[in-house]
C-alpha cells in the first residue's frame, strides 16, 4: 500500500512539474540566445553513441518519422532535438 | 461559310452564263474565248462538287458529336444522382489542411548467426536469434512497439536430456505503447524494457559488440509489465540533458507453489500474466541520467537507477536493486562503458543476500590510427571484464577479447575468446555474424 502511494505521488509530481515547466517557459523574460545545434550536429552527437550511424537514404520520410519516435523514447531524446534530427534525416531520405 | 461559297459559285456561274449569252447575242465569240469559258465552267463545277462532299462530311461529324454529347450528359446526370444518394447516407467531413499523421508500420530489428565452441565440447553453428521489432505509429504522438526473440534449439526431454528434433522458442522481449504527452513527458505502458542501467534498452544483439550479455545482468530483470513516465530536460543548447524514468511494475515474485520465499524461489521474470499480482503491491523504480557532450563524438553519460518492491506472496520480503552506469566517448574511435549493480534480496532461508557484480567494456576502432589499409579501417577491437557474485558462495570472473569487422554499417562480423574463472567455468570461442535492419 505504501509503495503504491509513493508511486502515485511520484507520478503526480512528475506530471505537475512538467506542466509548471511548460508554463514557466512561456513566462520567462527573453534571454540572450545561444547558438542552436543543427540537425546534422545533433545527429552526430546522439546517433552514434549506441549503434553505427544509419544513413538517411535507408528509409523514406514516413518511416523515419516512425523510427525517430521509437528512438526518441528509447534514447530519451528531448523533443526539440528529436524534431531537428528528424528534419535532417528526412531531407536526404530515400524513397 | 461553305454555303455562302456555294451560293457565290452558283451566282458566278449564272453571271458568266448571262454574259456569254449576251455576248453571243450582240457579237460573235471566238473558239478560243469559248474554250476558256468552258474550262472555267468545268472548274467551277468540280469545285462545287468538292464543296458539296465536304459539306456532307461536316454534317456527319456534327451528327456524331451531337450523339456523344447526349451520352456524356446522361453519364453526368447518373453520377450526380449517385452522389446525392451517398451524401444522404454519410456526412462528408472536410479533410484537415496539411499532411495528416497516417498509420505507419515499420519493422526493424536484428538477426544473429553464431559458430561457437565451448572448451571440452564440440563446435556448432547456431541460429542465435532473429529479433524483429514491429513499430506501429498510430498518430504523431502514439507509437506501439513490440520486440520478439525467435531462436532454434535442440530438443530435450522433461529431465533435460537430449531428445530428437528441434524446437523454436518464441519470446516476447517487450511490447509497449508509447504516448508523447508533451515535450517533456512520455507515457509508456505494457511489457517494458526496464531502465535499470542502460544495457537492457541499448543492447539489442547487433548493438552489443560482444555476442553475449555481461554475466551480472542475470541479477536484474530485463523487462517488466507496468507503466512508466520518461523524458528528457535539455540543459542549454549544447546537447546536454538530464533524462529521467520513473515506473511501476509487478516486479519479481516467488516461483514456489507453497508460499515460501527461499533464495532459490526468486523469479525475476515470472510476474507478468493475466492473473493477479503474485504479491499484493507492485514494485517501483526509476533512473536519473546526465548526458554531457562537449563536442560531437566526445561525451560522458552517468546514470543511477534502482527498483524496490515485494517479491514474496505474503508481501513480507523485499527485493531491491541499485545500478550505476557510465559511458564515455573520446572521438569517433574510442568508447568505454560499464555498469555496477547490487541487489538486496530478503529470503526466508538465508536472510538478506546481495547478488551483485559489474562489467566494464572498451572498444577502439582502428580507423582512428589513420592508416591507409581498408581492411584495418573496418576493424574495431573490443575487450570486456565482467564478474558476478551470487553471495551464496559462487563467483565467476570473465575476460573477453574480441573484434568487430564492419562489412557495412549494419552487417557485423564479430569474434571473441572468453576466459572464465570460477566454479564450473569454461573458456568459450564464438564467431558471430549479426545484421541490424
Amino acid at each position: 500500500m505504501g509503495v503504491t502511494m509513493v508511486m502515485i505521488g511520484g507520478l503526480t509530481s512528475i506530471l505537475w512539474s512538467a506542466e509548471l515547466i511548460s508554463d514557466s517557459k512561456d513566462q520567462k523574460p527573453a534571454k540572450k540566445t545561444e547558438k542552436r545545434l543543427t540537425g546534422a550536429e545533433l545527429y552526430a552527437i546522439n546517433c552514434n553513441r549506441c549503434h553505427p550511424e544509419r544513413y538517411p537514404t535507408e528509409w523514406n520520410p514516413g518511416q523515419w518519422k516512425t523510427v525517430m519516435t521509437h528512438m526518441r523514447v528509447r534514447a530519451n531524446l528531448p523533443a526539440a532535438q528529436a524534431k531537428q534530427i528528424l528534419k535532417y534525416l528526412q531531407e536526404d531520405s530515400g524513397n | 461559310m461553305k454555303i455562302r461559297s456555294l451560293i457565290f459559285g452558283v451566282v458566278t456561274i449564272g453571271c458568266v452564263t448571262s454574259l456569254v449569252l449576251s455576248l453571243r447575242a450582240s457579237a460573235a465569240v471566238s473558239d478560243e474565248d469559248f474554250n476558256a469559258l468552258k474550262n472555267t465552267v468545268q472548274q467551277m463545277g468540280e469545285r462545287i462538287q468538292g464543296l458539296e462532299q465536304t459539306h456532307q462530311q461536316d454534317q456527319q461529324q456534327i451528327q456524331q458529336l451531337k450523339q456523344q454529347l447526349g451520352e456524356t450528359q446522361t453519364i453526368a446526370t447518373n453520377a450526380a444522382q449517385k452522389a446525392e444518394v451517398a451524401a444522404r447516407v454519410q456526412p462528408v467531413h472536410p479533410v484537415p489542411p496539411g499532411s495528416s499523421a497516417t498509420h505507419n508500420f515499420t519493422m526493424v530489428g536484428d538477426a544473429e548467426v553464431q559458430f561457437g565452441k565451448v572448451d571440452g565440447g564440440h563446435s556448432a553453428f547456431v541460429l542465435a536469434d532473429f529479433a524483429p521489432i514491429f513499430l506501429f505509429r498510430a498518430s504523431d504522438d502514439a507509437l506501439f512497439e513490440a520486440g520478439f526473440d525467435i531462436t532454434l534449439q535442440n530438443n530435450t526431454d522433461q529431465n533435460g536430456n537430449r531428445a530428437a528434433g528441434s524446437s523454436t522458442a518464441l519470446n516476447l522481449s517487450f511490447a509497449q505503447l508509447d504516448y508523447l504527452l508533451n515535450d517533456y513527458v512520455t507515457i509508456v505502458a505494457g511489457d517494458m524494457l526496464l531502465p535499470l542501467g542502460t544495457y537492457s534498452e541499448r543492447s539489442a544483439g547487433w548493438l552489443n559488440k560482444i555476442p553475449d550479455d555481461p554475466l551480472v545482468r542475470d541479477v536484474l530483470p530485463g523487462n517488466g509489465v507496468g507503466i512508466q513516465l520518461r523524458g528528457s530536460l535539455p540543459a542549454g543548447q549544447s546537447g546536454q540533458m538530464i533524462t529521467y524514468s520513473v515506473y511501476g511494475v509487478n516486479g519479481p515474485s516467488s516461483s514456489s507453489t507453497n508460499g515460501t520465499a527461499n533464495a532459490s524461489d526468486l523469479d525475476l521474470g515470472g510476474n507478468v500474466g493475466n492473473t493477479p499480482n503474485w504479491h499484493s503491491n507492485p514494485g517501483a523504480g526509476g533512473r536519473i541520467g546526465w548526458f554531457y557532450p562537449w563536442k560531437a563524438h566526445y561525451d560522458l553519460e552517468l546514470g543511477i537507477s534502482g527498483q524496490s518492491g515485494e517479491w514474496s506472496d505474503s508481501g513480507n520480503r523485499l527485493w531491491s536493486a541499485a545500478v550505476v552506469d557510465a559511458a564515455l566517448h573520446l572521438g569517433p574511435s574510442f568508447e568505454l562503458k560499464g555498469e555496477y549493480m547490487n541487489t538486496w534480496v530478503e529470503t526466508d532461508d538465508v536472510g538478506t543476500i546481495s547478488p551483485r557484480g559489474w562489467w566494464i567494456q572498451g572498444a577502439y576502432k582502428l580507423s582512428g590510427l589513420d592508416l591507409e589499409f581498408p581492411v584495418i579501417n573496418n576493424v574495431e577491437l573490443v575487450g570486456r571484464y565482467d564478474t558476478i557474485n551470487n553471495n551464496l558462495g559462487a563467483k565467476t570472473d570473465r575476460y573477453t577479447l574480441g573484434y568487430v569487422y564492419y562489412l557495412s554499417n549494419t552487417l557485423l562480423f564479430e569474434g571473441d575468446y572468453e576466459f572464465l574463472h570460477g566454479d564450473g567455468a569454461h573458456n568459450d570461442f564464438v564467431l558471430q555474424l549479426s545484421y541490424g535492419f
